[in-house]
C-alpha cells in the first residue's frame, strides 16, 4: 500500500476533457491540504487510453464535462478503465465524482429517447435525462453517518439528468436549498464506502474543507491534523447564510 | 411617413431614456428599448429598415465591446451617422434603445449605420430583425455556463444565426478559434452564396508554448481527437490541426504578422501590406483590432483610411480604462471568464509592473451565477514575476476569491464592500506605482459608478 501517510497519488480522470466547472479547484484543494500536512503528493492524469499507474492511486477524481466531451470519454472509460477502477475500490482507494463523472459511476444513463447507456456501476444509482436544467447554489445537510462538522456542504449545481439512489448507497446529504439528485426526494449525492458522488461543483472541495479532509483521511487511511480553516469556513458560511436566508440579489 | 404605433413607441422610448438619464440609472441603455417594444414589438426591425447603409453585428465571448467600438469609429469617420449599443447592452432591448437614439421626436430617422454587439445566444433573433451586411464572430470561450448551457449548443446557435444572413452578407470569422472555424466550415459547405472572410494571427514570436488551463476547445469539433497546437495566442486561439487530418485552421484572407505589444499602451501589426495600431494593450486586443479591420475590409473601406482612423480610438469603457489619483496611475479592466482573466494576468506579468491589485467578483446574473471558473484562472502568475504586493478581494463573492488565492499560495485581504476596498487600494499604491482593478461585469459597473462619483471617471453613457 502506498497510503503510508507520507505519499499520496491522486488519479485525475480525463483532466483535459472532464474539467468544465472549475474541477481543477478540487484537485488543487486535495493537493494543498495534503502538502500542508507534509504529505508528498503526485497527480496522475488519466486521459484517454491511459491506465498505467492506476494501481498506485489513493484517491480518484472524476469531474463533469460538456455533453460532447462526455461522449468522447465514454467508450474509453468502459474499455480501458472500468475494471481497474473496480479493483482500486476493492483495495480501499477513495473516489470523488462530480456531475458527469457521478452519472458515469452509476448503473446507467437513460437518454431522452429512452436509450440506456451503461455506466461502470461503482455506485448504486441510475440517471434519467430530465427536461429543465437544475441550476443554482445548493446547501445540503450532510448525512449524519459521515460525522462532518459543520454539518452543511455548499456548492453549485448545473445538470439536466435526474439521479435516483438504490439501496446500496446513502445520500451525501439532504437538500436545504437547490435541487440535488432529482429535485423530488430531497437527496443530494451518493456515498458508498470510500466512493463519493455529487452534483455539487463550485468548486466543491475548497469551500468544504471538512469533506476534503474526510476524503483525504480515507485515502491516506489515517487521521489528519487540523489546519487553520477560518477563510474556508468564512467562504462556506457566507454562501450558506445567504442561500438559507433567501436574500440573494439578482 | 411613420406609422402611428411606431411613432408612439419611439416617443415613449425616448421619454424613458431621458427620464432614466435624469435619475442616473445607467444612462438609459436598455429601458427605452423595453418601453418602445411593449408598444410596438417590431420597433427594432422597423427602425433598422430605415438605416441608409445597413447594420453590422459583433458577437463572440470576449472582445465584443471593443471590436464594436472600433467598427463604429471606422464608420463614423467616413463620415456617417452611426447608432450603436456602446455600453455593453447587448440584448434586444439594448439594440432597440440604440436605434431609438437615431430617431427624432417626429419619428424621422437619421442614421446610416447600426453597429451592434450581440449576445451570442441571441444572434439568430438579432439577424432576423436587423438583416446585417456583416457579422463578426470572434472567439468562443466558456463563459456563464449557467446561463447559456454549453459551448457546443452556443456554436450551433451562432451557426443558425449566420445561416439566416441575407444574400450578399459577409461572415467575418476568426480562423484561430477552433469552434468559430467549425461554424465557418459548416456554413461554407452548405451555403455557397454566403461570403466568408477569415482572419487570424501569424506571429510565433508572440505565442505561448502551451495551452493554458482555461483553454476550452482542446478537441477536434469533428472527431474529438485532441488538437495539436503549433502556436497558442489567446486561450485556445492559435494555429491548430487535428492529428487525424480532418480539421485544421482555415486559410486566412487577412493575416496579422509582426505583432508588436507595447504593454497596456498599445498593439501594432502588419496586415494586407499596411501597419495597423491602436492604443489598446494586450494580445487579445490584437484580435479585436484585426476583427475590426477585417470587417472594414468586408464593407469596402480603404486600408489607408482604416489605419489612420483606428490609430485614434481610445479604449472601450471599462474593458480597459485608466485614471489618475494623486499622481498614481490606475487601470480598470473587465475580467469575466478564465480566458479573459488569464490574458490580463499574463499582460500584468509581462509588464513586470503589476504589484497592486483589487480583484472584484460578483455572482449576479450578468456576471454568471456560478463562480467555479475562478479555479481555472492562473492566479499563480501573481506570485511569479508579478510578485504582487497588494491583493484585495472584493465583491459579493470576495471570500471565494480570497480562498482561490490562498490555494494559489497568495494572501489576500477580504473587503466585501467595494467602496472601502477601493479606498484600501488607493492607499496601498505608492507614488509613481500603478494599481490594477480587475472585476467581473457588475462589479466593474459598481466600481465605475464609485469612480464617477469621486470624479475620477466620466459616466459611461457619455464616453
Amino acid at each position: 500500500m502506498s497510503a503510508s501517510g507520507q505519499r499520496l497519488t491522486i488519479g485525475w480522470l480525463y483532466s483535459d476533457l472532464m474539467n468544465i466547472y472549475g474541477d481543477r479547484g478540487n484537485i488543487q484543494t486535495l493537493v494543498q491540504r495534503a502538502r500542508w500536512r507534509g504529505v508528498e503528493v503526485r497527480v496522475l492524469e488519466l486521459g484517454k487510453g491511459a491506465s498505467e499507474g492506476i494501481e498506485a492511486v489513493d484517491v480518484f477524481f472524476f469531474g463533469g464535462g460538456q455533453d460532447k466531451e462526455q461522449e468522447l470519454v465514454y467508450d474509453d472509460l468502459l474499455e480501458t478503465k472500468a475494471i481497474r477502477l473496480a479493483n482500486a475500490m476493492q483495495r480501499g482507494a477513495a473516489f470523488l465524482a462530480v456531475c458527469g463523472g457521478y452519472q458515469l459511476l452509476g448503473h446507467y444513463y437513460q437518454t431522452a429517447q429512452g436509450e440506456r447507456l451503461p455506466g461502470i456501476g461503482l455506485l448504486d444509482v441510475r440517471t434519467v435525462a430530465g427536461g429543465q436544467r437544475c441550476i443554482g447554489d445548493v446547501v445540503i445537510e450532510s448525512d449524519p453517518g459521515l460525522g462532518l462538522q459543520p454539518r452543511t456542504l455548499v456548492g453549485f449545481e448545473n445538470h439536466s439528468g435526474r439521479t435516483y439512489l438504490g439501496e446500496g448507497v446513502r445520500p451525501l446529504g439532504r437538500v436545504r436549498r437547490g435541487n440535488g439528485n432529482n429535485g423530488e426526494d430531497g437527496s443530494e449525492g451518493a456515498v458508498s464506502g470510500n466512493i463519493f458522488g455529487t452534483y455539487l461543483h463550485g468548486s466543491l472541495l475548497p469551500k468544504n474543507p471538512h469533506l476534503t479532509d474526510l476524503i483525504l483521511s480515507r485515502a491516506l487511511n489515517r487521521e489528519l491534523d487540523p489546519l487553520d480553516d477560518s477563510l474556508e469556513l468564512a467562504a462556506h458560511n457566507w454562501i450558506k447564510d445567504r442561500e438559507l436566508s433567501g436574500s440573494r440579489r439578482a | 411617413m411613420t406609422p402611428p404605433r411606431l411613432l408612439a413607441a419611439v416617443l415613449a422610448g425616448k421619454a424613458a431614456g431621458t427620464a432614466s438619464r435624469l435619475v442616473g440609472q445607467g444612462g438609459g441603455t436598455t429601458l427605452p428599448g423595453l418601453v418602445a417594444s411593449r408598444i410596438e414589438p417590431r420597433t427594432l426591425a422597423l427602425l433598422a429598415e430605415r438605416l441608409t447603409a445597413g447594420s453590422v453585428l459583433i458577437t463572440g465571448t470576449n472582445g465584443k465591446t471593443t471590436t464594436s467600438r472600433l467598427i463604429a469609429s471606422l464608420l463614423q469617420g467616413l463620415p456617417a451617422r452611426v447608432v450603436a449599443n456602446r455600453a455593453g447592452a447587448n440584448l434586444v432591448t439594448g439594440h432597440t434603445s440604440a436605434v431609438l437614439a437615431g430617431a427624432g421626436l417626429t419619428g424621422r430617422f437619421r442614421a446610416d449605420w447600426g453597429v451592434f454587439e450581440v449576445d451570442e445566444a441571441t444572434l439568430p433573433s438579432a439577424v432576423a430583425e436587423l438583416k446585417p451586411r456583416a457579422v463578426v464572430v470572434g472567439n468562443l470561450f466558456r463563459d456563464q455556463l449557467d446561463r447559456y448551457g454549453e459551448l457546443e449548443m452556443l456554436a450551433l446557435t451562432i451557426e443558425r444565426g449566420l445561416e439566416a444572413l441575407p444574400e450578399g452578407a459577409t461572415a467575418v470569422l476568426n480562423a484561430d478559434d477552433p469552434r468559430t472555424a467549425e461554424i465557418g466550415y459548416r456554413l461554407g459547405e452548405r451555403r455557397g452564396r454566403l461570403k466568408i472572410l477569415w482572419y487570424g494571427l501569424d506571429d510565433p514570436a508572440v505565442a505561448i508554448s502551451e495551452l493554458p488551463h482555461a483553454a476550452d476547445a482542446r478537441t477536434c469539433p469533428r472527431c474529438g481527437s485532441r488538437l495539436d497546437f503549433r502556436q497558442v495566442y489567446v486561450g485556445h486561439d492559435g494555429d491548430y490541426t487535428c492529428p487525424t487530418g480532418d480539421f485544421g485552421r482555415p486559410e486566412r484572407d487577412l493575416s496579422a504578422t509582426s505583432v508588436q505589444l507595447d504593454g497596456l499602451d498599445g498593439v501594432r501589426f502588419t496586415v494586407g501590406g499596411v501597419q495597423v495600431g491602436a492604443a489598446l494593450g494586450g494580445l487579445y486586443n490584437a484580435y479585436n483590432l484585426l476583427g475590426a479591420f477585417a470587417t472594414g475590409t468586408a464593407l469596402g473601406l480603404k486600408p489607408g483610411y482604416m489605419v489612420e482612423r483606428l490609430g485614434e480610438v481610445p479604449a472601450a469603457f471599462g474593458r480597459q480604462e485608466r485614471f489618475l489619483h494623486q499622481g498614481r496611475r490606475f487601470t480598470l479592466m473587465l475580467a469575466k471568464n478564465p480566458a479573459g482573466f488569464n490574458e490580463i494576468l499574463r499582460e500584468a506579468e509581462r509588464l513586470g509592473g503589476g504589484r497592486h491589485f483589487l480583484l472584484g467578483l460578483n455572482d449576479r446574473i450578468a456576471d454568471g451565477r456560478d463562480v467555479s471558473w475562478i479555479w481555472d484562472v492562473d492566479f499563480e502568475l501573481l506570485g511569479g514575476d508579478c510578485a504582487a504586493e497588494t491583493l484585495i478581494a472584493t465583491g459579493v463573492r470576495a471570500y471565494d476569491l480570497a480562498l482561490r488565492l490562498k490555494y494559489a499560495g497568495l494572501k489576500a485581504t477580504v473587503e466585501v464592500d467595494l467602496n472601502r476596498a477601493l479606498d484600501r487600494l488607493l492607499e496601498a499604491v505608492p507614488a509613481g506605482a500603478e494599481g490594477f482593478i480587475l472585476c467581473t461585469y457588475t462589479a466593474m459597473l459598481d466600481v465605475r459608478a464609485l469612480l464617477v462619483r469621486r470624479g475620477s471617471l466620466r459616466p459611461y453613457w457619455r464616453t
